[in-house]
């Protein structure tokens, strides 16, 4: 029966894994780019405090949890949504979705018009997560890639491009 | 003819059109086990006797325990609360909502409450909270162009804690759309071109859309050729039934169309004007129509060059150089607002800067214009718009949309 091994479902590591570095990245950069970017900034501060957004695939994820403390300080809460208060949940209706996505076969607004993401949450502020998170991506991707994943490519000042994109790298990397 | 790699569509809702549509609801309601609904509808749809033609259409085949007409403008928790308690008194078993979209915004929170015998809606908001199917409900539209009537959702104002609430589902789209000319024939011009407007960029915004589909085109096409034909001649000459038919058909059409494939900048910022100056939605719609075409032009031309065909019809197409088609579409746009500008003796308005409220103060104050840039990016529907759009560009729209000026295309960001 070789020739027909039993195909098991949601046990694929690698994509996991994989998914699960590519929103952990996510999730610090919007942390450092609400620091180090004001637009980003900006968005947060319309948000009420303690506001929490997650992304992820559903059902079973990864995710990533980016939300506001009490201080109104923006922190990357880590990939378990249950331990916290979500207000605003994107996600991917499946594994591969999310997969195709965050390989650049397919944009976020494009997997948003085939139906593949659910949004669930008060709207105005989906959509001011939406744009943090192009932002961020412009901040993370070589301009090539990026191009693939947002809808239309911004035109930024030179400092906002080399120094503030450093910025925001070393950041998310350190963490702080 | 564009294919996405994946779409989905979805239309569940029984369309009973016809001259004699409203005749049909006993026996669509005996179908679904049901002989004693509640008439659902507003002050000013039952003033216009609309109501009546309902009650003598249905004859004598229908015990009908209560009619409601204590319907606000915008549907609100309270209302939806207080009616449910009535239709339990009154042993209803079905509602048939008779007027717009807050009437049946109202219909649908009244129908979750006694089908899941609650007494707290706020359990129901959001997307996927209901399981299973409601009980009967029957939506007669009576203006022709919300498409409220294929629509899986509901907005209902919790106007005590100033917000609004957004209940999505399946189960919450009508049983059955009665759609019926009688319930259109008294609309004055200026009305039934607002509303028709509504639906024509319902079908032109979901054409453009990146959600688009060949099911949902299909539907969108068909409703722009049936508005291009009767719209003039309906307003022109109310009394044509026939010609209302078609308008309350093309309606229902659109609202197929956008509730698959989703609409973009134009109601973004439609519903902006809406929310910040009180603005009629179509008559929003009419006027930005044009600008959300000319915005997207460099990301979906061939999609806008497609329209001219259904709007301006095969010698139009013909006579125009394939390059100059989707431009073409545009300008019969403004030309068609133009025209019902002129037969609607100015009442249907071409520019904000236009619009006059009661006491004849400008409804849209030019100072009021960042306002509405700044709640159009609350807007999900730029979720769905081939073109991004930040404060500035909602801006500039909304500006030239003011003046009545086409838009400056050195001033569209391209990425
Ligand atoms: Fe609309």
């Amino acid at each position: 029966m070789e020739a027909f091994a039993e195909i098991k479902p949601g046990k694929r590591y690698l994509t996991r894994i994989y998914l699960g570095i590519m929103l952990w990245f996510v999730g610090r950069a919007v942390q450092a780019a609400a620091k180090v970017d004001k637009e980003v900034a900006k968005e947060f501060e319309n948000m009420p405090d303690e506001y929490t957004f997650c992304l992820g695939a559903f059902p079973n994820g990864p995710y990533m949890i980016v939300g506001k403390d009490a201080i109104g300080r923006v922190r990357y809460k880590g990939g378990n949504p249950d331990k916290h208060d979500i207000h605003l949940e994107m996600g991917l209706k499946s594994l591969g979705n999310l997969f195709t996505m965050f390989t650049f076969r397919e944009s976020t607004p494009v997997a948003n018009a085939r139906d593949r993401l659910f949004v669930c949450g008060d709207v105005p502020n989906a959509c001011a997560c939406v744009r943090v998170l192009d932002i961020v991506q412009v901040y993370l991707l070589p301009k090539p890639i990026a191009k693939l994943a947002i809808k239309r490519y911004p035109r930024w000042s030179f400092k906002r491009h080399t120094l503030d994109r450093a910025l925001v790298l070393i950041r998310t990397l350190i963490g702080f | 003819m564009y294919i996405p790699d994946y779409f989905e569509f979805c239309c569940r809702v029984k369309i009973v059109a016809g001259h004699d549509g409203l005749e049909q609801i006993p026996s669509l309601l005996t179908a679904m086990g049901s002989s004693a609904p509640m008439i659902l509808t507003d002050k000013g749809v039952r003033a216009a006797g609309l109501v009546d033609v309902v009650e003598t259409a249905l004859g004598g085949n229908l015990t009908i325990p209560t009619i409601e007409d204590d319907v606000p403008p915008d549907s609100d928790l309270n209302v939806v609360h207080r009616l449910a308690d009535v239709y339990r008194e009154k042993g209803c078993d079905a509602i048939i909502a008779v007027g717009g979209g807050s009437v049946l915004d109202t219909a649908k929170g009244i129908n979750i409450l006694v089908s899941e015998d609650s007494d707290n809606l706020m359990e129901f908001t959001g997307a996927g909270a209901l399981k299973r199917p409601l009980r009967p409900l029957i939506a007669v539209p009576t203006t022709a162009g919300t498409g409220s009537e294929v629509t899986l959702v509901a907005v209902i104002a919790d106007h005590a804690n100033n917000r609004k609430m957004l209940f999505t589902s399946y189960f919450l789209l009508p049983d059955a759309a009665v759609v019926d000319p009688r319930m259109t024939l008294t609309l004055p011009p200026h009305i039934t071109a607002a509303t028709a407007m509504d639906a024509m960029a319902h079908s032109v915004e979901s054409t453009v859309m990146m959600s688009k589909n060949p099911l949902s085109d299909a539907h969108a096409r068909e409703a722009m050729t049936l508005i291009s034909k009767h719209l003039v001649s309906v307003i022109k000459n109310p009394s044509d039934k026939d010609g209302r038919l078609a308008l309350a058909t093309a309606a229902t059409m659109a609202g197929i169309a956008f509730s698959n494939a989703m609409v973009g900048m134009v109601h973004a910022i439609g519903h902006s004007v809406g929310s910040v100056c009180h603005v009629p939605h179509g008559t929003c719609m009419a006027i930005l129509l044009p600008y959300g075409l000319e915005y997207n032009l460099h990301k979906a031309e061939d999609r806008i060059a497609d329209l001219l065909l259904p709007l301006a019809g095969p010698e139009a197409v013909v006579s125009t150089p394939a390059d100059k088609r989707a431009q073409a579409a545009i300008d019969w746009i403004r030309e068609f607002n133009k025209e019902l500008n002129q037969i609607t003796s100015g009442r249907h308005a071409t520019r904000f800067k236009d619009l006059k409220g009661h006491d004849g103060t400008p409804m849209v104050p030019k100072d009021k214009l960042p306002e509405i840039a700044a709640t159009a990016m609350g807007d999900g529907a730029i979720f769905y718009n081939p073109e991004d759009m930040d404060y500035e560009d909602f801006l500039m729209v909304t500006e030239a949309a003011w003046e009545g000026v086409p838009l400056d295309p050195t001033r569209i960001k391209k990425g």
